[in-house]
């Protein structure tokens, strides 16, 4: 070990001290459509920001849509951006690198970094999308991971070995409020494919064509405003998503008051219980249960419980200050934990030394 | 006056000779009865028919505030409607019918919006439409929530109208002071003194909503009704007078005094 090695080394334990050790998010660019996803990693880097960290986001390409449009113009103004392609990344052994579970060649092509790597795993069944066969996290460098919920904490230890995972909850937007007007007949719907929605309207107009001035709404492309907005006006969401790892849409119409009927994801979500929204777990049974919630709702016989069900779920999903709590607790560990490696391995050489 | 937002029902009735009105009469009054938020008071205005006169003078009403009117005159649905609302002390106004029922949660609904838009004048139910085994046919006034009937969804407006006519009164909830200062009902229109009305009353800018619950159950061309009465009865039309007072309706809705009309056959 020659001494600036040691120089080194002594540079990032202060760097860590300091708060000043560079924290990427790898993030992709949705141009302009909100994305649930994404305002997750942004609201970490934001707490991590206002906790003194040095969070920066970093996008693929310069040519960058950003987050102004529906997420705010503080987020990009107050957080540090810069693209992978076409700038000169400097990255220390004191820094760390979040990356999305599915940049898996990303993770591919950082495997030599000498930083420290977290995967961030918010949708489960995109873990093994851009990962050669038989490929682990592991195998690339990656020993941390940062997922949405219990569940899926669950899901990742059981297909990847030598992860430590640890949950961060998302906090459902403040954009999303209790409506002031009484609801349209509108119906929200948000499925995974888009065919999905397609098929599902036409099989309820022709199944009962009674109810052909029920409006559907597809969210799909919506600014987060423009997406809060036309939910607002809705007394029922539907949401068809089988491979969800959390479930932010539901969770949406929830604290604006609307109650969903959903498809049971194939990983069920912690929050899901039978009275907090109507689930089912057959596809082909989907319009007649709408057109069942429609007339209950015509003749206002939804079950009060629902409503008060549904506030209790969300309550668990609103707190910002206890999620900001949460990352910095949980980034602070994880640099404690490098901070004390550092330390010994310093310690180390100048005891050879 | 009473206190803000009461309303009164309009029960007009022509006869009680009409199979089962009994039943339909108690099932309509049950309605009113079992009301989640409940009406102001019942104004019936009935004729002088011996049956009829005897079937209401025995009706239990319950606790409801009950008006009955004699109405001496020529039995006319409209003019029946025009003399209660004259009656009425409520600032608004319901009309009803006897083989028809309110949904219990009609008065809480509408109540409600009432509330949050002050600047309606007119909230319509959306109705249920049965036949006479009281099996569901389809529903009236749910048009103004579908895709491109209007600009403002769920509102009607007087453009809807023209294209769409499919809209109903009955069961509607009205500002008394809006429906007596537009010029009422026009006792003198046949078939279509409903749309005529709603012509005069959004061409007026009174605005007219529709509440998305069920409000209403209305039996659709019962034997004897006026409406099966133009299809079926004595005073069946041909195609030439719907026509006709289609037409009538487009043009004298600018009007909001009962004009002379009359319906003349054309000579073939």
């Amino acid at each position: 070990m020659n001494q600036e090695q040691i120089t080194k080394l002594e540079r990032s334990i202060q760097n860590m001290k300091d708060k000043t050790s560079r924290i990427y998010f790898v993030v992709q660019d949705t141009k302009g459509n909100a994305k649930a996803s994404i305002r997750y990693i942004y609201q970490m880097a934001m707490a991590l920001k206002s906790e003194g960290y040095n969070p920066i986001i970093l996008h693929e390409k310069p040519e960058y849509f950003g987050v102004s449009d529906w997420l705010g113009d503080t987020y990009m103004t107050e957080l540090p951006h810069k693209a992978i392609e076409g700038s000169n990344l400097e990255i220390s052994p004191d820094d760390l690198i979040v990356i999305p579970e599915i940049f898996g060649f990303v993770m591919d092509q950082i495997t030599k970094l000498p930083c420290g790597k977290i995967v961030l795993c918010q949708a489960y069944d995109h873990i093994f999308e851009t990962l050669q066969p038989g490929q682990t996290w592991s195998q690339l460098g990656f020993y941390k991971c940062i997922t949405t919920s219990e569940k899926q904490k669950e899901y990742i230890g059981s297909v990847m070995r030598n992860i430590s995972s640890s949950v961060i909850t998302p906090v459902i937007s403040d954009v999303f409020k209790k409506q002031e007007f009484p609801p349209k007949t509108i119906i929200s719907i948000h499925t995974r494919e888009h065919r999905d929605t397609v098929n599902l309207i036409k099989t309820f107009y022709s199944k009962f064509p009674q109810y052909r001035w029920i409006t559907f709404r597809d969210m799909r492309g919506l600014s987060e405003s423009e997406f809060a907005n036309a939910m607002k006006e809705s007394f029922v969401s539907v949401w068809v998503d089988p491979t969800s790892g959390f479930g932010t849409y539901p969770l949406e119409s929830m604290k604006m008051g609307i109650p969903v009927i959903g498809l049971v994801p194939n990983l069920v979500p912690e929050w899901m219980n039978e009275d907090n929204g109507i689930w089912i777990n057959n596809p082909n049974m989907l319009s007649d249960v709408i057109a069942d919630v429609v007339q209950n709702w015509l003749e206002d016989n939804l079950n009060p419980t629902l409503y008060d069900e549904m506030e209790k779920t969300i309550s668990n999903y609103t707190d910002l200050t206890k999620f900001n709590e949460e990352v910095v607790k949980t980034f602070s560990d994880m640099m404690d934990t490098r901070l004390s490696n550092f330390e010994d391995q310093l310690s180390k050489f100048i005891t050879i030394e | 006056m009473k206190n803000k937002n009461t309303i009164s029902v309009i029960l007009p009735i022509k006869s009680a000779v009409s199979g089962f009105f009994e039943e339909y009469l108690n099932k309509a009054i049950e309605s009113i009865k079992v009301q989640k938020e409940q009406f102001d008071e019942l104004i019936i205005v009935h004729t002088n028919e011996n049956l009829l006169t005897k079937v209401l003078s025995e009706f239990d009403f319950g606790d409801l505030n009950v008006k009955l009117e004699s109405w001496t005159k020529t039995a006319n649905f409209a003019d029946q409607v025009n003399h209660g609302v004259s009656l009425a002390t409520s600032n608004w106004i319901s009309i009803f019918e006897f083989d028809d029922e309110y949904s219990n949660i009609w008065v809480k609904n509408v109540k409600n919006y009432m509330d949050i838009y002050p600047n309606v004048g007119a909230f319509l139910p959306i109705v249920v439409d049965v036949d006479d085994k009281g099996v569901f046919v389809g529903f009236t006034n749910e048009a103004t929530f579908a895709a491109n009937i209007s600009e403002e969804m769920g509102v009607l407006t007087n453009e809807t109208l023209h294209t769409y006519q499919n809209f109903q009164i009955s069961g509607m909830v009205i500002k008394k002071d809006l429906f007596v200062e537009y010029g009422m009902i026009k006792s003198n229109f046949k078939l279509t003194f409903g749309y005529e009305f709603l012509l005069r009353m959004t061409q007026n800018s009174v605005k007219f909503m529709t509440v998305p619950r069920i409000g209403y159950k209305h039996s659709n061309l019962r034997e004897g009704s006026i409406f099966w009465n133009y299809k079926n009865g004595d005073e069946r039309l041909s195609e030439d007078e719907v026509k006709f007072w289609i037409d009538a309706a487009k043009k004298e809705y600018f009007f909001n005094t009962q004009r002379e009309i009359n319906y003349e056959p054309q000579e073939i």
